[in-house]
């Protein structure tokens, strides 16, 4: 399987882990993208040196990984290309802010090196957070949600488009790259050469794709909203898992809990 | 029922080259038509102009009691289903469920009509089984069906459908005819797959070079070996067995 199948897959295998009918993936879809966004901002407020603090933040996206039977492993293999971009966030910190600001033993840690750690940990986190939305709530739960939370629709139809062009966009990618390499056997990779007529021809069948699909929507009513199948209510379930993660994030984020935990140990 | 009336349609692209000249035909109630003709010869778009892709003509198309234009488009597009050639320019959404239902959530059917159109539309072409497949995973004929179910769910009064049998196995394609000539209301078929026509089609409009040659019975048309001839095509495969 080369790259772009392996996209293709990966992409597919979430959309059908989002359709799967575990019990996280029957929380009402607002409730999971409220919860998600609580968390990314609760997450992104910490101070930059409330290392201690933030760590007390990865219960959320524990708890959900157990309760949602994910795997964690292989969150990380699908986040590979992410984690390392999120991870360049605040690298040069350590360059700038230099006063030693605690000790670990003998080794003091600059604020530089603790504020990199805390920018790093946040990015992991919320990205963390918005997989896990997305492997538990398809995407036509997640625009239903936007529209609940009177999201301009225009801005619900785009998210809906732009996912159903990424994998326009992937078929469109791997034909053109499957077509090239039949004719180039034993090269590895693609010629520089190459690149420019076959991004070109890429982005124009793309286009042409993305022009007929639209065509087959007007053709069938589109005007310009999607009407979405989803009108679940909320549950008992729901508001109870509503509250307690609400709850559990706020005491997080203004309680110094793992502080205290610790203490109590040290005790 | 529904009537299409095309009165001496004329079309060009940009390049002024005409594309279809003095088009003219009238279908009525339950006639399936088969546009044939060699590459280029103006099928697919004849079709296009009929849904309204393309509004840039001279003359006139009126289905049932209305003309065809920008103010009546989504009346005529009510009217009409269009199963494209290429099945994955045509379906998008997640699942075949969602795709089917797609069309009657646009047009504002409630939740039970919606579940019906949907059932019913799966049952006409046999694919019970696939609702809740992905479109990703669907094979060449799977797809094909679907992407009829598709504007089936529209309960069109005309089906109109470009090249329907290309990449097609044998059992798919077989499959196909038996769901097309099991549909009811108008179809247009544009094809060059003269054997399928011969199958599904009662009446055949022969087009070359954007006119219109001939315009008649199929058997009649698709057994003349020179005019077929004469015109890119040749004569269907299963008559060449049977000479």
């Amino acid at each position: 399987m080369n790259k772009i199948d392996g996209a293709i897959s990966q992409f597919q295998s979430m959309d059908s882990m989002a359709k799967e009918d575990r019990w996280m993936n029957q929380i009402h879809p607002s409730i999971k993208l409220f919860l998600t966004v609580l968390f990314i901002g609760l997450t992104v407020s910490f101070p930059k040196y409330n290392l201690t603090g933030l760590f007390g933040m990865i219960l959320y996206p524990f708890v959900l990984f157990q309760i949602g039977e994910l795997s964690f492993r292989e969150s990380l293999y699908r986040l590979r290309v992410v984690l390392p971009i999120v991870c360049i966030v605040g690298i040069a910190n350590p360059f700038f802010d230099r006063a030693v600001v605690t000790r670990i033993g003998e080794i003091g840690v600059t604020g530089g090196v603790l504020s990199m750690l805390t920018l790093m940990l946040k990015a992991v986190l919320s990205v963390l957070a918005s997989y896990l939305l997305i492997v538990t709530t398809s995407i036509e739960k997640i625009c239903y949600a936007l529209q609940q939370a009177h999201f301009p629709q225009i801005l619900v139809t785009e998210v809906l488009l732009i996912y159903r062009y990424i994998s326009v966009l992937l078929a469109e990618t791997r034909r053109v790259t499957q077509a090239y390499h039949l004719r180039a056997p034993g090269q590895k990779g693609i010629a520089i050469g190459a690149w420019g007529p076959l991004v070109g021809q890429m982005l124009l069948r793309s286009m042409d794709r993305a022009e007929r699909l639209y065509q087959s929507m007007c053709l069938r009513g589109f005007d310009g909203t999607f009407h979405l199948k989803e009108k679940s209510h909320v549950r008992r379930t729901d508001i109870l898992y509503l509250l307690i993660w609400t709850a559990l994030l706020l005491i997080l984020r203004l309680f110094p809990v793992l502080e205290w935990v610790g203490r109590w140990f040290v005790r | 029922m529904t009537e299409i009336e095309v009165k001496n349609i004329s079309f060009s692209y940009e390049q002024k080259i005409p594309v279809l000249e003095n088009i003219a035909f009238c279908a009525g109630t339950g006639e399936a038509i088969g546009l044939i003709g060699a590459n280029g010869a103006g099928k697919s778009t004849l079709l296009k102009l009929l849904v309204g892709l393309d509004l840039g003509y001279t003359g006139e198309i009126r289905v049932g009691d209305v003309v065809l234009g920008k103010k009546t488009l989504a009346a005529v597009r009510k009217k009409i289903g269009y199963v494209f050639q290429d099945s994955d320019s045509q379906m998008f959404m997640t699942t075949v469920e969602e795709d089917i239902a797609f069309a009657p959530r646009n047009y504002g059917l409630s939740r039970e009509e919606t579940a019906l159109r949907v059932e019913r539309a799966l049952e006409q072409v046999h694919i019970k089984a696939l609702r809740d497949k992905s479109i990703y995973k669907l094979s060449g004929g799977e797809k094909k069906l679907a992407s009829i179910a598709t504007v089936l769910s529209m309960d069109p009064d005309i089906i109109l459908m470009d090249e329907p049998s290309v990449a097609l196995d044998p059992k798919n394609r077989r499959n196909l005819i038996r769901v097309i000539n099991e549909l009811k209301g108008i179809k247009i078929i544009a094809s060059h797959d003269l054997d399928f026509i011969w199958d599904t089609c009662e009446r055949t409009i022969l087009i070359h070079n954007g006119r219109i040659v001939c315009d008649g019975d199929t058997e009649m048309i698709l057994r003349d070996k020179e005019l077929l001839e004469a015109n890119g095509l040749e004569l269907p495969l299963s008559l060449y067995i049977r000479r």
